[in-house]
């Protein structure tokens, strides 16, 4: 593999990563809730994205309502179950969490939704291929690492720019005290919600696209995968989730293209994971 | 002193409870405007817990909480905020990973007029000065008085009506326990109504115009500041032996 390769494999896994990532990174430092039923989320987004893509022919039409659905879809699990339990200890809302993701899997598994099947997704040519001096990255690449970048900016933005950015990274740290500063804390961590699966929502589409392919099943693999970066981001951190996504990939990449003959790319993910949490249990950037 | 005033705060035969335990017994007291209120009691009285009522951290298993006019037993403490509440909690409770001037600025999250929130900056940076030249720093890296100090400016961002604060001078060198009340001193002159849940009665009755005493859930005492100052259950109690 060449260098410029395993530059490209790390950014583009790295990408991927952290948008399914960044919306439980956003959870959990509100909420403390391991939210599994994220990675259905982004099946949602990928089963939405699909199908108006079909209708239309339109990939950005797709992309939009694949957040927009997915966004709601998060709201509805905040408002509909989470909430009743905020008082709950942890364990409560992270079983409920699995109970829902199994649920909503099964669902979509369902003949009048996805059905068991494989669906091509042929939105590959929507963005021209980038020819640089190192080599060429396909169209599909530089498609999720244009959303990523615009993703990282937009979230920088508001997260030090803005009164809600302030308002979440406060309820983070302390809910309680965040709510009698004046943070409406219903419509603060509901926002968090709509942001956070509206961009599962959009890796849903961009992995869709990437790979041709898109499953009912899809969100097993992200469901656990998501959580190693979280854990090696140091809980509930965006930026370590940023950090954590892109060295995971970074490790992934390097091995694969090594020893990939005895280690499959989830079995090196798990082995980072574990290594990382005997020596450095608060995660690679955690306090 | 409460007659000529209007009622700002009106607590009606408060009851909260914590699964089996009950911390407040039916506990009854007032706030008139710009009227400063101590709350004295010993470790466990309930005094925290009447707080974080009054902020909406806990919902009362009975009674009611009436803020100028109306019922807010069950609001949500932004709402509570809104009309005018502000408080210092139990431990200062700092935004820990934000900065000084990030933590002010939070205390003034429903303030959008940016001349005001300046203006009010300015105030708690004149109140404690060495707020202004920590404005940067982390609020996790200030020292325990600092803190405090950050917490009380938090609240003070608000502009408050009513300002309720539990046990600021807890683990304050006694020179920071003056500069402390001077400034709830100075916060009462500007017509802020206070609410001070404390053990440190000697420095609470200097500037409170009267006060409660909490005793396991329920007030046992009520009266002037002065008539504290004099009574010899207080004396003993809170006042060391008198
Ligand atoms: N979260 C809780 N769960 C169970 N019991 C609690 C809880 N918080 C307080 N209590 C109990 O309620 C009673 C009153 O506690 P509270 O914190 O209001 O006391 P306090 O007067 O503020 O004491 P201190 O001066 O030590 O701060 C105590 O008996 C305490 O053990
Ligand atoms: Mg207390």
């Amino acid at each position: 593999m060449t260098l410029w390769n395993i530059l490209l494999d790390t950014l583009t896994q790295g990408s991927i990563y952290f948008l399914i990532a960044v919306g439980l990174t956003m959870v959990y430092g509100i909420l403390k809730i391991l939210h599994i039923a994220h990675a259905a989320v982004y099946t949602v987004g990928a089963g939405v994205g699909l199908a108006v893509f079909r209708l239309t022919g339109n990939f950005w039409a797709a992309l939009a309502a694949a957040m927009v659905v997915s966004g709601a879809v998060g709201v509805l699990i905040y408002r509909g179950v989470y909430f009743y339990m905020l008082d709950q200890p942890r364990i409560v809302p992270l079983i409920t969490s699995v109970g829902l993701f199994l649920l909503m899997q099964d669902l979509l598994q369902k003949p009048y939704l996805m059905g068991p099947y494989q669906h091509a997704f042929p939105a590959q040519d929507v963005f021209p291929s980038l020819t640089l001096p190192w080599g060429t990255v396909p169209s599909a690449q530089v498609m999720i690492l244009v959303f990523t970048a615009l993703t990282l900016g937009v979230l920088y933005g508001v997260f030090t720019r803005t009164r809600l950015g302030l308002a979440w990274q406060a309820a983070a740290m302390d809910r309680d005290m965040a709510g009698a500063v004046g943070v409406n804390l219903n419509r603060a961590i509901a926002l968090n919600f709509l942001l956070g699966s509206a961009l599962a929502g959009a890796a849903g589409v961009l992995v869709g696209v990437f790979y041709n392919s898109v499953y009912a099943t899809m969100g097993d693999v992200p469901s656990y995968k998501a959580f190693v970066v979280i854990v090696l981001g140091g809980m509930g951190s965006v930026s370590g989730t940023v950090a954590a996504s892109f060295l995971l990939a970074l490790a992934e990449t390097v091995l694969l293209s090594s020893v990939g003959y005895v280690l499959p790319r989830d079995a090196i993910a798990f082995l980072v994971l574990i290594l990382v949490l005997m020596f450095r249990p608060q995660g690679l950037l955690g306090r | 002193m409460t007659d000529n005033r209007q009622p700002l705060l009106t607590v009606d035969h408060l009851v909260v409870t914590y699964g089996h335990i009950q911390a407040l017994h039916g506990v009854s007291l007032q706030v008139a405007a710009g009227e400063a209120v101590a709350i004295l009691g010993a470790n466990g009285a309930g005094k925290s817990t009447l707080i974080r009522a009054l902020v909406g951290w806990v919902i009362p298993a009975a009674g009611r909480v009436v803020y100028a006019g109306r019922d807010i037993t069950h609001a949500p403490s932004w709402e509570r905020t809104r009309l005018g509440l502000a408080v210092v909690p139990e431990g200062g409770r700092v935004f820990r990973d934000l900065s000084v001037e990030e933590n002010l600025r939070l205390g003034a999250y429903l303030e959008t007029n940016p001349a005001r929130v300046a203006e009010r900056m300015d105030y708690v940076y004149r109140l404690f000065p060495v707020l202004k030249e920590r404005r940067r720093q982390i609020a996790r890296t200030l020292s325990g008085g600092e803190q405090q100090m950050l917490a009380i400016g938090r609240a003070v961002m608000r502009g408050p009506q009513l300002l309720l604060v539990d046990e600021v001078s807890m683990g304050l060198a006694p020179l920071l326990v003056d500069a402390v009340f001077d400034a709830l001193q100075q916060l009462k002159e500007e017509g802020v109504a206070l609410l001070i849940v404390e053990q440190n009665a000697y420095e609470t009755l200097r500037v409170v115009d009267r006060g409660y005493v909490l005793e396991n859930g329920r007030i046992v005492l009520a009266g002037t500041a002065s008539e504290l100052r004099e009574n010899p259950r207080v004396q003993m109690a809170y006042l060391g032996g008198g």
